[in-house]
């Protein structure tokens, strides 16, 4: 009977355990992580609100090479040698919705989690006409 | 014993049922370049991994066949040789094209091409203003009336040339939405380079929401649209443009003039159930302007819906979707 009383607590308490952490996971603050992507594959994830100081990540691609530029909560295209420039142009990553995209070289920065309410956003990316 | 190894069982059935009941439905994304854009697929359910990269390949697939550009593709064969058999997606496409001039009163008009080219919107080519006398004789080959269909023989006049830019990439959407629901996925957002099509509503059953361009600062929104099931379309002078001596020239040339379209539009944003004709009506809806629009409206509001930014930056959209479109600036609406 002792044994039967313990093991409803304990059962309890695990479940109330479990509860607790799924709700934490689900509602924690926004996250900030980026994925870095080069031809549809990731290159690298990084958290912005955990960088220190100022790091470089060069990608080479068909077009030469573009320059990322990550800092603490902070991404952006530095330098490339695109043809258009419009990754850099983009500036910093601000939405998830925008993510930066470098056309010639296959590049693409963005958010991995919905920060701004929008599933999509249409319109924005600028191709090239006549694909 | 039998008492311990009972709420055991207990125990881990609950925390599987709890875990399960919490977490999200699985999940496959897949971003990929093709069309000369950046495309993405979120799919949900056990299916969606297998059904994801079926859709891709038809896209890619697509791509192959629809190029303006690219030397192997149907579209610049027959550019070529302006005659040619083609395939069923080709000569649906072109059919399908010239019922969309017709209906749009040739504003929509796939044998824009010799004009594009002039204008130095291909890739690999020189952005410039044509002279006048290069805008008349692009102009000698531009109109569905030089495009002749019989059975699946396309033959083109003599100064003809086509490009499917302003379709193909609608028609692919709706290929790969058909391919997604075949393999038994329910939910599914795409973003074919800005073309967004929503399979189903989102895994929870709510209404996805689709952001619509600010086209004075892309990285910002004008207002978001609450879909399912539909294709999110828009086209802008801002997504492709040059500068000479101070003025500006978007890609979006109104093959009437042989300029590009200036019709008090930044941009226009079209709702259908129907990707292909979501994607031609942005371009023709643009091209057409607000007024003209709105009697084209009037006249085939079962279609579509539709969200216009003018030039002054008012926002003006169509009864249909007053409902399923917010801003935090006022707009107007447009009655049938």
């Amino acid at each position: 009977m002792k044994n039967r009383i313990w093991i409803t607590v304990f059962s309890v308490a695990a479940l109330l355990c479990l509860g607790v952490w799924l709700f934490i996971s689900n509602v924690s603050s926004p996250s900030r992580v980026v994925g870095i992507y080069k031809d549809g594959s990731l290159v690298e994830k990084i958290d912005l609100n955990s960088v220190t100081g100022e790091r470089e990540i060069t990608l080479s691609g068909e077009y030469g090479d573009n320059v990322i530029l990550v800092s603490n909560g902070h991404i952006k295209m530095k330098s490339a040698d695109c043809p258009d420039k419009l990754c850099v142009e983009h500036g910093e990553l601000k939405s998830s919705s925008s993510p930066i995209v470098c056309l010639p070289n296959k590049v693409v920065i963005k958010f991995e989690d919905n920060t701004d309410g929008a599933d999509a956003k249409t319109g924005e990316i600028k191709c090239i006409p006549g694909n | 014993m039998k008492l311990l190894r009972k709420s055991c069982i207990l125990i881990m059935t609950a925390a599987v049922i709890l875990t399960s009941g919490c977490s999200l439905e699985s999940k496959y994304d897949c971003e990929f370049f093709a069309m000369d854009t950046v495309m993405t697929i979120n799919a949900y359910g056990s299916k969606s991994e297998s059904a994801v990269k079926a859709a891709q390949n038809e896209i890619s697939r697509l791509d192959r066949l629809l190029s303006v550009q690219s030397e192997n593709s149907e579209i610049f064969k027959l550019n070529q040789s302006k005659e040619m058999t083609v395939s069923e997606d080709t000569l649906t496409l072109i059919t399908r094209s010239k019922e969309i001039y017709t209906l749009t009163d040739g504003a929509f008009d796939i044998t824009c091409e010799p004009l594009t080219r002039e204008w130095g919107f291909y890739s690999g080519l020189e952005n410039k203003v044509p002279s006048q006398q290069a805008i008349e004789n692009a102009l000698k080959g531009v109109g569905a009336a030089h495009i002749k269909i019989k059975d699946s023989t396309i033959t083109l006049d003599e100064n003809t040339s086509l490009d499917l830019g302003g379709i193909a990439k609608g028609y692919a959407s709706q290929k790969a939405a058909e391919i997604l629901k075949e393999n038994g996925v329910n939910s599914a957002l795409m973003s074919l380079g800005g073309n967004v099509r929503a399979v189903g509503s989102k895994p929870d059953g709510e209404n996805w929401s689709v952001a619509i361009t600010d086209p004075d600062d892309n990285s910002k929104s004008i207002g978001t649209l609450k879909i399912s099931d539909k294709a999110v379309v828009t086209s802008g002078g801002y997504q492709r443009y040059f500068e000479e001596n101070g003025q500006i020239y978007h890609h979006i040339i109104d093959t009437k003039t042989g300029y590009p379209a200036d019709s008090g539009l930044k941009s226009v944003t079209i709702v259908s159930s129907d990707d292909t004709l979501a994607d031609a009506l942005s371009t023709s809806l643009f091209v057409m302007g607000l007024e003209k629009s709105g009697e084209f409206y009037s006249e085939n509001s079962s279609l579509f819906g539709a969200v216009f930014i003018t030039d002054k930056g008012e926002i003006y959209v169509t009864d249909n979707l007053k409902d399923s479109f917010m801003s935090e600036q006022g707009f107007e609406v447009i009655a049938v």
